[in-house]
């Protein structure tokens, strides 16, 4: 390092960076660039005016039929004809909207549903905030404890008789996580400290180590005793799993399917890709065999096949078959998107990690699983907006969903033949979902995004 | 040169930290290790040199089993090690290894790279992790870009969060695989820098280096490595001076 002694001398030039300067503004302003990049020659301007003619006469017909010639307000299909022969008929889609969206669930029990999902919604809410510390668990007792308070509030019956202890009882546990989230979040955003701390050192005196955790268990007990009072005189109207449908249906089905498919896609994944035979080859037949079987034919034979293996005295419902089915069938399509993203992650990060002393299982959850599902996100958002999508098949082994209310429209006798309205406002719904599905996606991707 | 010969290892009385016995590598029918036997001193810097496809990449991996041998063994500290847990411990407790590429991980901050061994292997609490981190940052002047992520760093800086990312876990031994061969000139002093910095604080290392100048400014031995064989092993001014063989002199006349 010594060889190249550089000269110091003051006789060298001094070199000055020049400023930097500002790039070229374009000053051409929207119409300036209209022209110039649609009417820039003779052929170009006749294929612009043609193009404008024919969306002018598309949004035209389209908007017609669909706002200008609809009928919103009628009492059956025979009185929008007659008070707009070529318009869209809305009042039949309005009138069963509520069949559209809670199926065939009480009409005087529907609150529960909204309930339900408010509190879906509430839970996954404190995400947003930056400040709530170990996200990752909330997300984790969504998915663990969610389903408990979902569960009960959709089936209803006498508080832990019905649905038996164990339900009340991950009921109780379930809600008291959610009031001491809230109570935690709203008490730190006020600038107190949170409940857990207040038994620090009640905790703390009989507790060594884990003084946090533990005091976070005495805490939750505690509410969950407080919860499961209030809630042992509740009583509510059972509804039988049959009555469930609309679109709530289809948001059981596709929820359970795509928090499902990644946990089960990561095991086969990891499994395929296992040096143990045996792992190996089971991972493979389950991915492979699931895969290339289409998927009506995967729910036909879990409502069909399954019943046949499991023992007589074991019956499980039609909508459980369904679910196992759809998440054997999303786990498999996954287990192959996140195989790709673990094979792009190079080996260095593997050796990186052993060398540190990192177990498989170590390397896997800390080091390689976030970057390849990272990396997937973009695959990972196909698989969940086409499974979101695909679950409409379920209309076929008789679940009431969206998709068959919609086509029950047309057999209502007030409503006989309206079969293009219900399915254009199933597209239009459709496009919302996947459509914010897809921007969460991208929003997602840059937000971890970390090279720059 | 005098302070060179009194770093001689001949001169101490030092315990052997690895034992290499006779090691046997083959890729295929390639035989990629020929009878490698070398024993590295507790506290001393040894510098593997050769050409490229010399095996001693390959060498150096063996040491801690990223690269499987099918013959001889290695020991660390006395402890003959084999393909199960134990070793596995014994290995990635005793020896750090700094890569060619760096290999930090790229989601995870500066800071985390450096405590994620100290939080899920050590079980420390994450103040005292975060505190020895940046520590060890700060000796190689890089703790003001803690919470930056790799990709925002130049490979210099990469390179010196990778060494204090090894140097968390507290090994005796440093493994360094051509740590400054994927940098930019400007960026190989700053690490050579770090590498000599920590040469003086008794640490066993190991480094597969073409810096001849870092060989011969900190090594207690240079090792010469050439088809697979140890041509020479001695003292740097034995080995990169008065080298016995002439494949050492005309590798050095290559590179220096």
């Amino acid at each position: 390092m010594d060889d190249f002694n550089v000269k110091n001398e003051p006789a060298l030039k001094q070199f000055i960076a020049t400023p930097p300067r500002l790039p070229p503004k374009n000053e051409r302003g929207v119409i300036g660039t209209i022209l110039h990049r649609c009417f820039n020659s003779i052929g170009n301007s006749v294929l612009t005016l043609c193009v404008a003619v024919v969306l002018f006469y598309l949004v035209k017909h389209i908007l017609d039929w669909a706002v200008f010639n609809a009928v919103f307000v009628a009492e059956s299909r025979r009185q929008c004809m007659a008070l707009s022969a070529d318009g869209a008929c809305w009042a039949g889609v309005i009138s069963w909207f509520n069949g559209l969206i809670y199926g065939r669930f009480p009409m005087d029990e529907q609150w529960r549903v909204n309930v339900g999902v408010l509190l879906g919604l509430m839970w996954l809410l404190p995400l947003m905030s930056k400040r709530i510390p170990l996200r990752n668990f909330i997300l984790l007792s969504w998915i663990g404890l969610y389903p408990f308070v979902g569960g009960y509030l959709f089936l209803g019956g006498r508080f832990g008789v019905e649905l038996g202890l164990v339900h009340g009882t991950m009921t109780c546990f379930a809600l008291a996580f959610l009031v001491m989230l809230y109570m935690n979040w709203v008490l730190s955003a006020l600038g107190y400290k949170g409940v857990n701390e207040w038994f620090l050192p009640l905790v703390s005196r009989w507790a060594e180590r884990r003084i946090h955790l533990m005091s976070f268990i005495v805490v939750w007990v505690l509410i969950t005793f407080g919860v499961s009072l209030g809630l042992s005189h509740v009583s509510l109207e059972p509804v039988a799993i049959e009555r469930w449908g609309g679109l709530f249906l289809t948001f059981i089905i596709a929820g359970f399917a795509i928090t499902m498919a990644i946990p089960v896609g990561v095991v086969l994944a990891l499994g395929r890709r296992s040096k143990l035979p045996v792992i190996h080859w089971i991972s493979m037949i389950v991915i492979e065999l699931v895969r290339s079987v289409p998927l009506i034919t995967v729910l036909f034979m879990a409502v069909t096949l399954l019943p046949i293996f499991l023992p007589a005295d074991m019956e499980f419902n039609k909508l459980t078959q369904v679910l196992v089915a759809v998440c054997l069938f999303a786990g498999a399509y996954m287990a192959e998107n996140i195989r790709g993203g673990l094979q792009a992650i190079p080996k260095g990060q593997y050796e990186a990690a052993t060398t540190l002393g990192l177990g498989y299982l170590h390397t896997m959850v800390l080091v390689v699983l976030p970057q390849a599902l990272k990396m997937m996100i973009p695959n990972i958002m196909t698989s969940f907006i086409s499974l979101l999508k695909d679950t409409t098949l379920v209309s076929i082994i008789g679940l009431f969903d969206i998709m068959l209310m919609a086509r029950n429209i047309a057999n209502d006798k007030d409503w006989v033949g309206l079969h293009t309205e219900p399915l254009v406002m199933i597209s239009v719904l459709f496009f919302i979902l996947c459509y914010s599905m897809s921007q969460y996606s991208l929003n997602l991707e840059k937000r971890l995004k970390v090279d720059h | 040169m005098t302070m060179l010969s009194e770093k001689n290892p001949l001169n101490r009385t030092t315990s052997v930290a690895i034992k290499i016995d006779k090691v046997n590598k083959w890729y295929g029918t390639h035989h990629v290790l020929k009878d490698i036997s070398l024993d590295i001193l507790e506290g001393e810097i040894m510098v593997v040199c050769g050409p490229s496809g010399s095996g001693k990449s390959t060498l150096i991996r063996s040491l801690n089993h990223l690269e499987d041998y099918q013959d001889g063994v290695v020991s660390v500290f006395g402890q003959p090690l084999s393909r199960d847990r134990k070793s596995h411990d014994v290995i990635h407790n005793a020896m750090g290894m700094v890569f060619q590429n760096f290999n930090l991980f790229p989601h995870l901050t500066v800071l985390q790279n450096c405590t994620l061994g100290l939080t899920w292997l050590r079980k420390m609490s994450e103040r005292d992790a975060d505190k020895m981190a940046m520590q060890l940052l700060d000796r190689v002047g890089i703790a003001a870009l803690a919470s930056r992520y790799p990709g925002q760093l130049s490979g210099g800086q990469q390179q010196r969060v990778a060494i204090s990312r090894s140097l968390a876990m507290e090994p005796k031994i440093m493994l360094f695989d051509e740590p400054t061969s994927a940098l930019d000139p400007e960026m190989v002093k700053e690490v050579l820098d770090v590498m000599v910095d920590l040469s003086k604080t008794g640490m066993t290392m190991v480094c597969v280096t073409h810096e001849m100048e870092f060989a011969r400014q900190v090594a207690d031995r240079v090792v010469f490595m050439a088809d697979g064989e140890i041509v020479e092993v001695g003292p740097p001014e034995q080995v990169l001076v008065n080298p016995e063989w002439d494949r050492t002199s005309e590798f050095l006349r290559h590179v220096l």
